[in-house]
């Protein structure tokens, strides 16, 4: 079920003027292109690795250990989690249940840290070994950077619910920045695979 | 279907003509109109310096020998630097200008969907414009606008750096733009204009906003990995350490292909506008020519490799030459279908037409030319010679730049509400139609003669027809400061005309020229059939638009207006 799917989706929208709706309509679709088109990056790196590793007899190359997936993979369900408490977080400001809101997010945001340092830990350990180590922290960066800004979104976005600026007539920046974190983790999940799976 | 007439709805409140500050088009602006005039200034400040590294280039090529440049280092920079403002800074921004000024006009909006993304989309492009010139003073980039590694990782100067960090801007800012076009054009169509009733124009931005979300992400990531490997000491493309050279040709032309349509698709919906309003003609096959833009828009991202054909591992070839043929067939039907439009039609040879006609004569050598590159066998025998650059020159000047010209003679009276010059204009045509074929049919012949394209020094045996394309080249260079002189007169001087001087039926033309900040008094109805020319209930709307805003010399709206005559719509 996509956000907008949310129950109390509907009664909302009917309480928005004609042009609001508009502006409302226009921000949804301007997100979902804005995520296919900028997934397409993500794309276009897996295939850099793709093409790289096939130049090579192996992969990693002879002589190259491969990064532990453990750390990775607990980060990883730690990311799927977040959603589930993204999801919360944008259901409660809906309902105006601020309460609510900032326990779903705070979780969120506490477990998008531990990801970012989970991350940033294996990035930095990774030592040099040429073509491979390049591909890997070239990746895991992208993708660092992309965690970090959205991150940081939206912990602007909890201050801001703190000083009271978003209930069921103003949840838009609150949806763009879920939207926003939906992003980060399936570029994840995609990058996950390639660099620990495959 | 009842017809419609009233084309403002019952809208009777009068409004002037507004008269817009020349300050207005220097600052932070949210109004698409705006935005679109500092798109249009901007990438025609670049034409005048790409088009000024052209004249450097012919003027180098006049003798065999180096005369301008001191070395090949700095003619490389001289090709660089001009197709890189040609396409990033000319074309592409310029098809921008259009689509921002005119798409929210077209459906009847007040503005595009995100208009401060929209002004921060176009705000990218000046900065990036002075980044890439930047790097002629620290070292400019020598690696072509393909820029290939090794030469743009081991053998170009800082400037090279520079250029991928404009490219960068560049592409963000086409991203944007493009996101905002969609949403604009899916969602704030006016009732009574579904998909199949959307100006042509609409259409061929929507295609090409389309390929400008899904190609660009891939020039972004290209240019990452390029940036790292020079600044960040990686190797993604150096085979020494297990990078791979071919990976930055493969991604860069899974864009730079695309890219092509990014540059051709706007042009081809303003000559769908030009052709069926000066010809009084209803379009010839409005959902074949609609439809055939998504399919360039498709199947445009399956031919990049024939860029690669000297590379390409021969199994691949053949399938990449398959479909770079089938990629003539949609724009085989755009062709046949405005000559079907023309057939027939009330002629007008104002300068727009003019130029739309020189275009369908110019584009289809190019399309032939491209056809012939399509085949692995041509391909590999005149690769990197100058019939590559005759072929891209006709697709891209005689295909985007004569459509831009034709567009703004069409909509320089909508955007000012003062004609361009017609005798000026017609002799900028002549001009521009002989000097261009002479500088570019002969790369032909060069090209099949062997010459390679990227050098400064060649075989004598070249230099006859050299100076043939040079002289001709100084031709042409001298005929855009006609146009510009133009622009500049007629906006002072220009004959002042009224809402719609074309007596056109698409909704850009149903307010006054220029329009006022918020386009529209009230919501305007589109015409059933944005080209149903030469119906009664056509003439009784262009009709009721003449008398809804009258032109400004007071006679009666007929008389007034000097393209085309009234009869016939």
């Amino acid at each position: 079920m996509s956000v907008s799917d949310l129950p109390s989706q509907r009664v909302l929208e009917k309480q928005l003027s004609r042009q609001e709706l508009q502006e409302l309509r226009n921000k949804r679709t301007g997100l979902t292109i804005f995520q296919i088109s900028w997934i397409l990056v993500f794309v276009c790196l897996i295939i850099v690795n793709w093409q790289l590793r096939n130049g090579q007899v192996s992969w990693p190359p002879p002589g190259v250990e491969a990064p532990s997936p453990l750390l990775p993979t607990v980060a990883t369900l730690g990311l799927l989690v977040s959603v589930w408490f993204v999801r919360r977080g944008l259901r409660a400001i809906r309902a105006d249940e601020q309460a609510a809101f900032f326990r779903y997010w705070r979780a969120a945001l506490g477990l998008a840290v531990a990801f970012v340092a989970i991350v940033a830990f294996d990035w930095v350990r990774i030592p040099y070994t040429g073509i491979y180590s390049d591909v890997f922290r070239m990746m895991t960066g992208f993708h660092e950077v992309h965690a970090l800004a959205i991150g940081t979104f939206m912990g602007m976005i909890y201050r801001g619910a703190r000083a009271g600026n978003y209930g069921p007539g103003n949840f838009w920046p609150v949806e763009g920045a879920a939207g926003l974190w939906y992003f980060v983790v399936f570029a994840w999940i995609l990058f996950y695979a390639v660099l620990y799976l495959i | 279907m009842a017809s419609i007439t009233a084309p403002m709805g019952g809208e009777t409140r009068s409004i002037p003509a507004p008269s817009p500050r020349i300050a207005d088009y220097l600052r932070w602006s949210i109004d698409h109109k705006i935005i679109g005039v500092q798109y249009i200034v901007t990438s025609l400040f670049f034409f005048v310096i790409g088009g000024a590294l052209a004249m450097l280039i012919r003027w180098e090529l006049l003798t065999p020998t180096l005369d301008l440049a001191t070395n090949g280092s700095q003619y490389n920079s001289l090709f660089t630097l001009h197709g890189t403002v040609m396409i990033f800074l000319w074309v592409i921004p310029m098809m921008a200008g259009f689509g921002n000024y005119l798409v929210p006009l077209m459906l009847g909006a007040k503005d595009m969907a995100f208009p401060w993304l929209n002004a921060f989309a176009f705000w990218l492009i000046p900065p990036a414009g002075i980044l890439l010139l930047l790097g002629w003073f620290i070292g400019p980039p020598e690696a072509g606008w393909t820029s290939y590694p090794p030469l743009s990782t081991l053998y170009s100067p800082d400037g090279q750096t520079l250029w991928a960090m404009a490219l960068h801007l560049l592409g963000i800012s086409s991203i944007l733009g493009a996101i905002n076009f969609i949403v604009t054009i899916r969602n704030m169509r006016p009732e009574g204009m579904g998909y199949w009733q959307m100006p042509l124009f609409v259409w061929a931005v929507l295609a090409t906003a389309i390929i400008q979300v899904l190609a660009t992400p891939f020039l972004t990531g290209a240019l990452t990995l390029l940036i790292l490997d020079r600044v960040a000491g990686t190797s993604f493309f150096d085979p020494s350490n297990g990078g791979d050279v071919l990976l930055w040709q493969n991604v860069f032309w899974f864009y730079s292909h695309p890219a092509v349509y990014i540059m051709i698709l706007p042009g081809f919906g303003m000559v769908s506008e030009v052709l069926a309003t000066h010809a009084r003609k209803p379009i010839f096959g409005y959902r074949a020519i609609a439809l055939s833009s998504m399919a360039i828009a498709l199947v445009g991202f399956t031919v990049w490799a024939h860029h690669m054909f000297t590379a390409l591992q021969p199994e691949l070839r053949i399938p990449f030459m398959i479909t770079s043929m089938i990629i003539a067939v949609p724009t085989g039907i755009k062709i046949f279908s405005w000559l079907g439009t023309l057939w027939g039609g009330k002629i007008h040879f104002t300068t727009a037409m003019l130029f739309a006609l020189g275009f369908l004569s110019m584009f289809v050598i190019g399309g032939i030319s491209g056809v012939m590159l399509a085949s692995v066998p041509v391909d590999i025998h005149v690769h990197d010679t100058y019939f590559v650059v005759s072929h891209f020159h006709f697709v891209l000047f005689g295909g985007s730049v004569f459509l831009i010209y034709s567009g703004l003679y069409h909509w320089f009276p909508k955007i000012t509400g003062r004609l361009l010059d017609e005798r000026l204009g017609k002799l900028h045509f002549v001009l521009t139609y002989v000097s261009f074929f002479f500088t570019f049919f002969p790369q032909h012949i060069a090209g099949l003669e062997g010459m390679p394209r990227r050098i400064a020094v060649y075989d004598p045996m070249y230099t006859n027809i050299n100076q043939l394309i040079s002289f001709s080249a100084f031709v042409l260079g001298i005929t855009t400061f006609i146009l510009l002189y133009n622009l500049v007169h007629s906006l002072v001087a220009g004959e002042r005309v009224g809402a719609n001087p074309w007596r056109s039926l698409t909704l850009e033309w149903a307010t006054t020229s220029p329009p006022p900040p918020y386009n529209f008094v009230g919501d305007p109805v589109p015409f059933e059939d944005p080209y149903g020319y030469g119906t009664e209930e056509a003439t009784a709307y262009l009709d009721a638009l003449d008398r809804r805003f009258p032109p400004p010399t007071k006679l009666p709206p007929t008389a007034a207006v000097p393209h085309p005559e009234p009869a016939g719509d």
